[in-house]
């Protein structure tokens, strides 16, 4: 038996906040986690969190795991590949997976952060393999480094279809689409832009009707919906993947609560059936407390604030020490962060159990593009969402979010100088960096660039618009790049192209191999013949044409054609070259075989 | 079209080409190079590419000596990769006379300055295990021999000396040269070219050219025979010779083998077939040697020429007859590893009137009137 006076169930975000905020105060804290690391989901986040410095803003979500786990100090314990499988009325049982042991544990206080599992849905084929749930995706993908497919099929618009959208082509899948049963995305309009960039197509009042495929997915069908979300026959559209990725909601793993007598209500706005609990994130049970995802479908950020409030009242009520100033604190911050527009479905929820308030921002949209010709940043964030490292990051204060965090960045170009901080900073990758005329014919754009491979300067590469449409092509003039992984690319494109150019697209090394055997390209014959090769044999010996093993039969007609375009000169003006024994490749062996038998 | 030009040099092999990129690189680009095919079209393209040092004549040894800081710095001058790989020349002797005069050869290089040691065959066996060294007497190694990729050293110095001003004219042949005194009008299939000097580069063809001015040059050309494999995992390193053998043997960077042997019953004259006894008889030899051979697939077999001189070192230098008609031939089956330092000599003495490396003064046509010592370092 194991005694403890906090119990934390979970070691996510929220779970190691309440952990971080109790064991500060001295309260004996066990950590237990179903995972091989702590942090839940933030492992798998490699994309950069919004909201303010505070809870870490602008860091890499497995960064914040990292940061989180530093916090925790000598009277925290841990356990993980462990799972509580039940809260019995006598003890709460752990399962040691790796020694195949329960644990009997007797706790003062529990925190309940178990968060949610993925909600699945219905379609024809849904069991074959290639069919995965988004958090799966990324915890193969990016917790585990394998790329569960080639070309996937992204079901659900909400943030995390899209981050794992963005995520996919970040590991060098494509996405054939996405698909969203709603006449909306779901999620931040910046996650979205980041990914139409690419050109990837998001079909809205789609569903997936079908997954295509004998042994494993190898296609899908969708479908349009009516008002009613019901399929329109002939709508039927197919596409070639071999994953399909469904993204479309969470559901709180409320088990554990439930068992421990925590009264479970149904609150669809905050994922169906949640537990009840207060303010300070206290149940119906004086002990248990929740907090994140299992209190309520919402994002890392609250989930960390929920936890600090509920770790800070469990630690009051242990320590009998007043936390009340910072409890209501951390209260202030959910109300702000909870203020905005994408937050209006969860405080309905949460108005079920306590009132809801929220705090007035500016819708007020930034007009002025600033003076042509000046290097100045082009914020395009046009949603409130609560966020603000634009503001903080800016090093003269010419940006301005305002007194709430939810209003729109606001550019006083006066203040700018050019400096291109903000666009390393901003998580949503939202704010290039223009200058018209940077020299005669020419503009610059500064994009924010997060794939792999990274251009070399000079390089050319195909410049895109915010649809992820070729518009032109475009120089990489400068790369800074930035530990954090954000590069900026410094694009020369062509006047009048500032205002258009938002991405590129490294030129793809299309091999188109002339000589096989020993793998010539066209282009490295062209660039010989450029380079000033006018024969066919000198050719041959300068890149090996024809001098593998079927001896220039295939290649040699190609390379004389190549030459004779691009010299000009019919083929027969060019020297057609040597034939030379064996025709066909002969061993040493065999050739000594003959003169055996010669004998 | 230009048709004046200081120096006009026949031939694009990679001697011809070397002396135009020194000529350009010591200040004079005003260079034509005739060529009557294509760039390395003859015995350049044709050779194995070896690099050795290791001579019977001093003359030689300063020369592949010289040749060999030139051409380790060939990359970095040229910005051609040339797959300069030195790994090595490990001779062996098969013959009593021939292994007492390498035990000579080896105190001569190393007075001037090579680095090469003396070998027991138990010594090879232990360094090379997949050499077969029965019937071995004795061998020698010098680590700083080595071999490079033939084509692309003649592009090199080529491509280079085009960069520094140099015209290079392929499918050019020279027909005929018509000193006038003061200078040479040069007659080709594209043409008349004048210039005022004239270097004869011609390989295989150097006699014959030497003719056109009535400059008896003693060379006669022999086909040699060249074969190539498939390609394996690179592991041998060092080029593997032997003139009582009579066979060399090298892997290429892309893993190839190429190898050859001479015959002491070809006629000379230029003959560009080839024959399957030579096939017969090199499978033969190198298997034996080789073991591991025998499952290697040949993948092309060619021949080329060796432009022989009477006492197999070549002919450089002015013309004592003819004023300003120059020559690098007679290379007797090493013109490829000795030209860069040839045609830096080469273009020093036509540019300075001496060389300022390595000297080529015992190397002109009138030491056939005086005795000279035959090179015996050849297969």
């Amino acid at each position: 038996m194991v005694k403890t006076q906090l119990l934390v169930v979970g070691g996510g975000p929220a779970g190691l906040c309440g952990a971080i905020e109790a064991s500060r105060r001295g309260v004996e804290t066990l950590i237990v986690d179903e995972g091989v690391e702590l942090g839940g989901q933030l492992v798998k986040q490699t994309h950069k969190f919004f909201g303010h410095e505070g809870f870490y803003a602008s860091v890499r979500g497995f960064e914040i795991a990292k940061r989180l786990k530093d916090q925790l100090n000598e009277h925290v314990k841990i356990m993980l590949q462990t799972t509580v499988t039940g809260i019995y009325e006598d003890v709460v049982v752990l399962y040691d997976r790796q020694n195949d042991v329960p644990l009997e544990v007797q706790a003062d206080y529990i925190l309940l952060a178990t968060g949610a599992s993925e909600r699945f849905i219905q379609f024809e084929n849904n069991h074959l393999p290639g069919v995965y749930g988004a958090g799966a995706v990324q915890t193969l993908m990016n917790q585990f480094m394998v790329l569960p497919g080639r070309r996937f099929l992204m079901v659900g618009s909400g943030n995390i279809g899209l981050i794992v959208s963005y995520q996919l082509l970040q590991a060098g899948a494509e996405v054939a689409a996405i698909v969203e049963i709603a006449d909306r995305i779901g999620g931040y309009d910046v996650h979205l832009r980041k990914i139409k960039r690419f050109g990837i197509p998001v079909l809205l009042r789609h569903t997936i009707k079908k997954a295509l495929g004998q042994e494993k997915v190898s296609g899908a069908i969708v479908v349009q919906v009516d008002e009613n979300f019901q399929p329109i026959e002939g709508t039927e559209k197919e596409f070639a993947v071999d994953a399909i990725c469904i993204a479309t909601g969470l559901v709180p793993s409320v088990e554990l609560a439930a068992m421990a007598n925590v009264k479970i209500e149904y609150v669809p706005e905050l994922g169906g059936f949640v537990p009840y609990r207060d303010q300070n994130m206290r149940t119906n049970v004086e002990n248990i407390f929740i907090a994140g995802d299992l209190a309520g479908i919402e994002e890392a950020t609250t989930a960390m604030i929920e936890g600090r409030i509920a770790g800070l009242t469990i630690a009051q009520s242990i320590t009998k020490a007043n936390l009340s100033r910072e409890i209501e604190s951390l209260q202030r911050e959910l109300i702000e962060f909870r203020s905005g527009p994408f937050s209006e479905k969860v405080r309905r929820g949460l108005a079920k159990f306590f009132p809801q308030r929220v705090v007035e921002y500016s819708r007020e949209p930034q007009v002025d593009s600033g003076p042509v010709g000046k290097l100045r940043p082009i914020i395009e964030c046009y949603e409130n969402i609560p966020c603000n490292p634009c503001q903080t990051s800016c090093p003269t204060g010419a940006i301005v979010v305002g007194g709430n965090i939810n209003s729109l960045p606001k550019i006083d170009y006066e203040k700018c100088t050019g400096c291109g901080i903000c666009v390393s900073k901003c998580p949503g990758l939202a704010i290039f960096m223009v200058q018209e005329n940077v020299e005669p014919g020419f503009d610059l754009v500064i994009v924010p660039y997060e794939m792999l491979p990274v251009p070399e300067e000079g390089e050319r590469v195909i410049a895109l618009d915010r649809d992820g449409k070729q518009v032109c092509e475009a120089q990489v003039i400068r790369i800074v790049r930035f530990p954090h992984k954000t590069n900026l690319v410094h694009l020369k494109v062509p006047a009048g192209y500032a205002t258009r150019v938002r991405n590129f697209r490294v030129k793809k090394q299309e091999n188109v191999f002339v000589c096989k055997c020993e793998e010539v390209t066209l282009e490295d014959i062209e660039k010989a013949i450029d380079l000033g090769f006018t024969d066919y044999e000198e050719l041959r010996r300068y890149l090996r044409i024809g001098m593998g093993m079927c001896g220039g039969r295939t290649c040699r007609s190609l390379v004389l054609s190549i030459l004779s375009r691009k010299l000009g000169k019919s083929p027969e003006e060019l020297l057609k070259g040597h034939f030379r024994p064996p025709v066909m490749p002969t061993k040493f062996e065999s050739i000594l075989r003959g003169e055996s038998n010669e004998d | 079209m230009k048709t004046e030009y200081r120096i006009i040099i026949v031939g694009a092999g990679i001697v011809g080409c070397s002396i135009a990129y020194h000529l350009a690189k010591f200040g004079e680009s005003d260079v034509l190079v005739l060529e009557k095919n294509y760039i390395s079209s003859g015995s350049t393209g044709r050779c194995a590419g070896g690099i050795r040092q290791q001579w019977s004549s001093p003359h030689n040894v300063l020369l592949a000596m010289r040749s060999v800081k030139l051409f380790e710095r060939m990359r970095e001058e040229t910005g051609f990769d040339i797959e300069y790989r030195q790994g090595g020349y490990l001779v062996l002797s098969y013959d009593e006379q021939e292994a007492a005069q390498f035990e000579e050869n080896v105190k001569m290089q190393k007075n001037l300055g090579l680095n090469v040691e003396l070998l027991t065959p138990n010594q090879v066996k232990q360094r090379f295990e997949y050499v077969n060294v029965e019937k071995v007497l004795l061998a020698t190694f010098c680590p700083t021999d080595g071999h490079a990729n033939p084509h692309l050293a003649n592009f090199a110095y080529a491509f280079a000396a085009r960069k520094l001003g140099v015209t290079i004219l392929t499918h050019t042949e020279v027909l005929a040269i018509e000193p006038t005194g003061s200078k040479f009008k040069v007659h080709t299939s594209r043409g008349r070219f004048e210039a005022k000097i004239v270097v004869n580069a011609a390989g295989a063809y150097a006699g014959q050219v030497g003719s056109m001015v009535n400059v008896n040059l003693p060379l006669e050309s022999y086909r040699h025979q060249i074969l190539v494999t498939e390609p394996i995992r690179n592991f041998f390193d060092p080029m593997l010779i032997s003139f009582s053998g009579n066979f060399y043997i090298r892997q290429t960077k892309h893993g190839h083998f190429i190898m050859g042997q001479g015959d002491k019953d070809e006629r000379p004259g230029l003959n560009y077939n080839v024959t399957f006894k030579f096939e017969k008889d090199l499978a033969k030899k190198m298997c034996w040697l080789l073991p591991f051979l025998r499952t290697l697939r040949v993948v092309r077999h060619w021949s080329g020429h060796y432009n022989m001189s009477p006492d197999a070192q070549p002919i450089i230098g002015e013309s004592p007859e003819l004023a300003n008609f120059y020559y690098a031939v007679g290379f007797s089956g090493h013109g490829f590893m000795l030209a860069p330092a040839v045609g830096e000599a080469l273009a020093e003495k036509v540019l300075f009137g001496e060389t300022k490396h390595v000297s080529i003064a015992e190397l002109n046509v009138d030491r056939f009137e005086r005795s000279t010592v035959r090179e015996t370092n050849v297969v």
